[in-house]
């Protein structure tokens, strides 16, 4: 039996290898999804170990494990005055203030350096043993107009020794004689990152921090360890919101952060690797259950012959172990392919993430063959029972019995349909965690496309009728054969279609949805922003700089500016974290909220104690004016706000999705200090136009990495952000969508080569080979506008019940229906590719070998 | 009457080297327009390989054939297609129809295929006498064999080739279903005018032709009138020894 199934697997070569990618590309999503991840996090553990290597100790700021924000600092640096009473500490030989932050360093011809998309960033000069820089040319910066590079940015911007370099940090731009070039560790760059490094003083000056340091490094002296130390220097801190760590730990800590930040991405990724295999698996069903059927004979003469059910259906599961394992084995080595081209893809579409040599971890390897072989495996086993089911009887008798048994009536389906939308309805109303209420959400899609899947051969007849009667007008009987071919095996169409309705749906789903996210927002846009413009990064999402609210304010025709910062909290008695947004007082000049209990002019009366917060948010019991919250910040202080009014924002909404306090709580308490973006409004001391002119070129010349937008421009720019995510998600979803037309290829290959008579016999009676190619065409054409009908159908229903709890948020449901009608003759088209090789091979056919086939 | 079909010197060589077998081995022959000719032959003597010939769905290894004043020898494959469609009929012996089509659909095949609509008149009268008026409507696989058989006559006749080639068109049936058959096949000759070759290897068969052709090992070994089913069986005892 085993060299049986060898034999027909090797004599089958072309099919094998079209079953093997329908499995290959998910397996690849996911190793490469792996690769990337660890290869991404290997480069920052090299950096951050690399940063901690000299150090014994460290102390730093203090801060609350979930709510430190993913972009910039947001712990209140530590007073500089520390570093001495540090240093004082028996044991340490050296104690040093360090301090880091973003700026954008220019290039030679005034364009802010990038390298991939990596940040800039100002570092002070430190002590030798602390200092990851190596000075391999000029020397350290000791006055403050001096700076050095690290060697890589040097070299790709052709600075030299002596040239100006022009810095743009807090307080806007500023221009740096370079005096040194440095390498990292004994590497060009970190990670593609760009450093400038500069005096103590002038780093505080340039990243706001006058006063103060990011953190202490501390060496010991001879014969002391470092966790000995760590200890004597806690004790000297004692009472401090700082947090002390040997440098080991702070290294790991650092590692972990960012192992939790790109879990979301691993997770994101995964989700797509999961749904092509989930196609795959469709495609892996589809292909068996046809072999199966075309062997009948084959295996009915085993049978006769003695073979044992079991024998057979060995057989049949050995050839699908066989498959899985060489697909999973190219899936996983495809995926370190995948792994530069996802990051090739991300910086495409204006994401960038850093590389270095592929990592493959050993549970990349062991995840890889395990989904792809199991998966294989499973998705046979249904043929493989059939197949011990034929009778050796058929051995005599003429036809293919596949698809038999699928007229029972159709309970499990059924169940599964409720099953699969009482979860979808359990994950959107059930108030579980965000976590939960995806997952449940993703079985609950998983589960409808199954039933749908069992459901549809009963689709395959109404559809195809409905999708050939153009064609047939069209092209006459080649239309006419492919409808009447497509729906002989309704099952086995009605599967192929299935694979290629899932990656549909989620197409259509998620454009529908991306739609009305677009909509909601620009609606809230022209609500809310009164102001006449908005300040944010040119990025769309990282914070500005401090210095760039007053510059503004100096402008003449600028009435007023109101800077909105973000941040997490913690609130006793909720789970999870609550969202926290700090305004100025001057934000009901150029912003319009939306009140169950106030109005816009609570907003500047917020204090030092003062909280809104928002109709339909939980905040635990605080429901009504005068109760209190107790709130944890981020950098673990905790405060106590008294509710002065109930918003009604909704989640698209700038102010909606949290409580909102004032600037001074969320800088002193919640250390944020960078504005996430500021509204403006101009008086009419002078014509708009010119005020607007006056802020861009300021803006140009001091904070050329921030820019003002108008209500139109701001509605544009959110738009091209959502439409970039959306961007991604195709190209991911893309996946899938390959995977099921390699279904639709193996389908259409697969019934060609068992019509082989009949289009012999065609070709004898005059058919020509093009239309023997229109007619496999065709049938390809309304396999795909089956399984796209369904899928577009599926989708604007997912649409439907998932934007449901989100009306109240302000969710605009609207229906991109030129996109969903493009994605429908997308489809068509992809059938027509899909079917060029079996078109092919079916218009090749030889007419006598084909008439003589038995 | 003109030849609607010759061959001059035709051979046809399968494979190469000691393993070669001419399947034909120098054979010329004409075929009048409006004659039955059957041909009969033992098994593995050329027949089928010279009807794939005369129809131009084989290409010989050396000689010439014209159809209908057409010389096949370096016609393209598309050209070789419509010439078939629009000249050409074929009644094979078994899966001669496609299961998807009606058994109407499937008649009309040739004139559907070349995109011409049928003669509505003409049609009904074809149906009618191949006695499948009834019958218009069903899918091969709710017809007998016979009825099968008749449709795939129909449908052979449908466009008035120049010629209908018929391999073994009884091989599949019984007796009653096959004299059903052969009278179709005598009365389109009688009644339509038309020219048929058919290849047999029933000696009853040959018996309703005009003219018997007997193949042995790619040769033309006997050319001459049919006779009576006794008469065949003389012949290919004679000469097939
Ligand atoms: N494709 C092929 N390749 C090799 N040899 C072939 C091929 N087709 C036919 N032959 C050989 O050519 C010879 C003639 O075959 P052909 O099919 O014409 O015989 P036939 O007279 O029709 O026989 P039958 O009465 O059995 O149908 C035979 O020896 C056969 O083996
Ligand atoms: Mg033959």
């Amino acid at each position: 039996m085993t060299s049986l199934t060898l034999r027909s697997l090797a004599s089958r070569k072309l099919r094998t290898a079209l079953t093997s990618i329908a499995i290959i590309l998910g397996v690849a999503m996911i190793s490469g999804t792996f690769v990337l991840t660890d290869t991404i996090n290997k480069s920052f553990d090299d950096i951050f170990q690399a940063g901690y290597e000299g150090v014994d100790v460290a102390v730093s700021p203090k801060t609350v494990e979930g709510l430190e924000g993913d972009t910039g600092p947001v712990a209140e640096p530590l007073p500089q005055s520390l570093v001495a009473r540090v240093a004082a500490v028996d044991g340490v030989a050296v104690a040093e203030g360090s301090v880091t932050g973003q700026v954008s360093i220019r290039g030679k011809d005034g364009d802010a350096v990038t390298q991939g998309g990596a940040p800039n960033f100002a570092a002070s000069v430190m002590d030798e043993r602390f200092t990851p820089f190596r000075y391999t040319e000029g020397r350290e910066p000791g006055a403050d107009g001096e700076v050095a590079l690290d060697a890589k940015t040097a070299k790709d911007q052709g600075f030299a020794l002596g040239d100006k370099v022009g810095i743009v940090g807090e307080e806007g731009a500023k221009r740096y004689t370079l005096v040194g070039v440095a390498k990292y560790g004994d590497v060009d760059s970190l990670a593609g990152a760009s450093f400038a490094l500069m005096t103590v003083a002038e780093t505080q000056r340039i990243t706001g921090r006058v006063g103060q340091v990011d953190e202490i490094d501390v060496a010991a002296e001879e014969g002391v360890s470092p966790e000995e130390l760590k200890g004597r220097v806690a004790t000297a801190l004692e009472g401090e919101p700082v947090a002390v760590r040997t440098g080991q730990e702070s290294a790991d800590k650092q590692s972990s952060d960012l192992q939790e930040q790109l879990g979301f991405l691993r997770t994101a990724l995964l989700v797509f690797g999961g749904i092509a295999v989930f196609v795959g698996a469709f495609v892996i069903y589809n292909t068996f259950s046809i072999t199966v059927a075309q062997r009948t004979r084959e295996l009915a003469l085993l049978r006769t012959l003695g073979a044992s059910r079991r024998q057979v259906l060995g057989g049949v599961a050995l050839e699908a172990f066989l498959i899985g394992l060489f697909a999973s084995v190219v899936g996983m080595l495809g995926g370190l392919l995948l792994a530069p081209a996802l990051t090739g893809l991300f910086s495409a579409l204006g994401f960038d993430l850093p590389t270095g040599g592929n990592v493959v971890a050993a549970r990349t390897i062991i995840v890889a063959l395990l989904v792809g072989t199991i998966v294989t495996v499973l998705a046979s086993l249904a043929p493989a029972v059939r197949a011990t089911r034929v009778a050796p009887i058929a051995a005599m008798r003429e036809g293919l019995s596949e698809g038999d048994g699928r007229h029972r009536r159709p309970y499990f389906a059924t169940f599964l349909l409720v099953a699969g939308v009482g979860l979808l309805l359990a994950g959107l109303f059930g108030g579980g965690s965000g976590g939960q209420a995806a997952s449940l959400l993703g079985l609950g899609a998983a589960v409808v496309f199954l039933a749908v899947a069992l459901l549809s051969p009963r689709l395959v007849r109404p559809l195809a009728a409905g999708i050939g009667a153009p064609l047939q007008r069209l092209f006459g009987l080649s239309g006419l054969l492919a409808r009447e071919n497509a729906t002989r095996n309704p099952a086995r169409t009605a599967v192929t279609a299935a694979a290629l309705m899932i990656g549909v749906a989620l197409v259509a789903f998620v454009s529908i949805f991306a739609a009305g996210l677009q909509g909601s927002v620009e609606a809230s846009v022209d609500r809310a922003f009164t102001g006449d413009i908005t300040v944010l990064n040119t990025d769309g999402f990282s914070p500005i700089p401090e210095g760039v609210q007053p510059a503004i304010g100096e402008i003449p025709g600028v009435a007023s500016s109101s800077a909105f910062r973000f941040a997490e909290s913690r609130v006793r008695g909720v789970s999870g974290t609550v969202a926290v947004i700090g305004v100025d007082p001057e934000v009901a000049g150029s912003y319009t909220a939306t009140w169950k209990d106030g109005d816009d002019q609570l907003l500047r009366t917020l204090g030092d104690d003062g909280v809104l917060i928002n109709n339909g948010t939980a905040v635990g019991d605080a429901k009504d004016v005068g109760d209190t919250l107790d709130v944890l910040t981020p950098t673990g202080k905790r405060v106590t706000l008294t509710v002065r009014g109930v918003l009604d924002e909704g989640d698209f909404d700038l102010l909606g999705g949290g409580m909102v306090l004032s600037t001074a709580v969320i800088t002193k308490e919640f250390g944020v200090r960078q504005p996430a973006l500021l509204s403006v409004a101009f008086d009419d001391s002078r014509p708009k136009e010119q005020t607007r002119k006056a802020v861009d070129d300021m803006l140009a010349a001091q904070f050329p990495n921030v820019e003002a937008q108008d209500r139109e421009e701001l509605k544009e720019s959110q738009s091209e952000q959502i439409g970039q995510l959306l961007a991604l998600i195709y190209a991911l979803l893309a996946l899938s969508v390959i995977v099921s037309l390699f279904g639709i290829v193996n389908t259409l290959a697969l019934s060609v080569f068992e019509r082989t008579r009949e289009l012999g016999m065609l070709r004898a009676i005059g058919t020509t080979k093009r239309q023997v190619r229109r007619i496999v065409r065709l049938e390809a054409v309304i396999t795909s506008l089956i399984g796209a009908s369904l899928g577009v159908v599926l989708g604007v229903l997912f649409a439907l019940l998932v934007s449901r709890p989100l009306e109240e948020e302000g969710f605009v449901l609207t229906f991109p229906i030129a996109t969903l009608l493009v994605l429908l003759v997308l489809s068509a088209l992809a059938g027509i590719v899909a079917a060029i090789m079996p078109a092919r091979r079916a218009a090749k056919l030889d007419v006598l070998e084909a008439l003589a086939y038995e | 009457m003109p030849d609607i079909v010759t061959a001059t010197d035709l051979t046809r060589r399968y494979g190469e080297g000691v393993a070669a077998v001419d399947a034909l081995a120098g054979v010329t022959v004409a075929f009048p327009a409006g004659a039955l000719t059957a041909i009969m032959g033992p098994s593995g003597s050329g027949k089928s390989t010279l009807m794939h010939c005369l129809a131009g769905l084989d290409t010989p290894t050396s000689g010439s054939v014209t159809l209908d004043g057409v010389e096949l020898a370096g016609l393209s494959d598309k050209a070789l297609t419509e010439l078939r469609r629009d000249r050409v009929g074929f009644v094979f012996q078994a899966f001669n129809l496609l299961p998807v089509l009606t058994a109407e659909e499937n008649i009309t095949l040739p004139l559907t295929l070349a995109g011409r609509k049928p003669d509505q008149a003409w049609l009904d009268q074809l149906i009618e006498t191949v006695n499948l008026t009834d019958r218009r409507t069903h899918r091969p696989a709710e017809l007998s064999g016979g009825q099968q058989q008749r449709v795939a006559v129909a449908r052979a006749l449908v466009h008035k080739p120049a010629v209908v080639f018929a391999d073994e068109p009884t091989g599949n049936l019984d007796s009653k279903s096959s004299g059903e058959i052969l009278t179709l096949l005598r009365r389109s000759v009688d009644d339509l005018g038309q020219t048929v070759i058919m290849v047999t290897h029933d000696a009853k068969a040959a018996a309703i032709a005009d003219r018997l052709l007997v193949l042995a090992d790619g040769r033309v070994v006997h050319d001459g009138d049919a006779g009576d089913a006794d008469q065949v069986f003389q012949v290919m005892r004679e000469v097939v020894a």
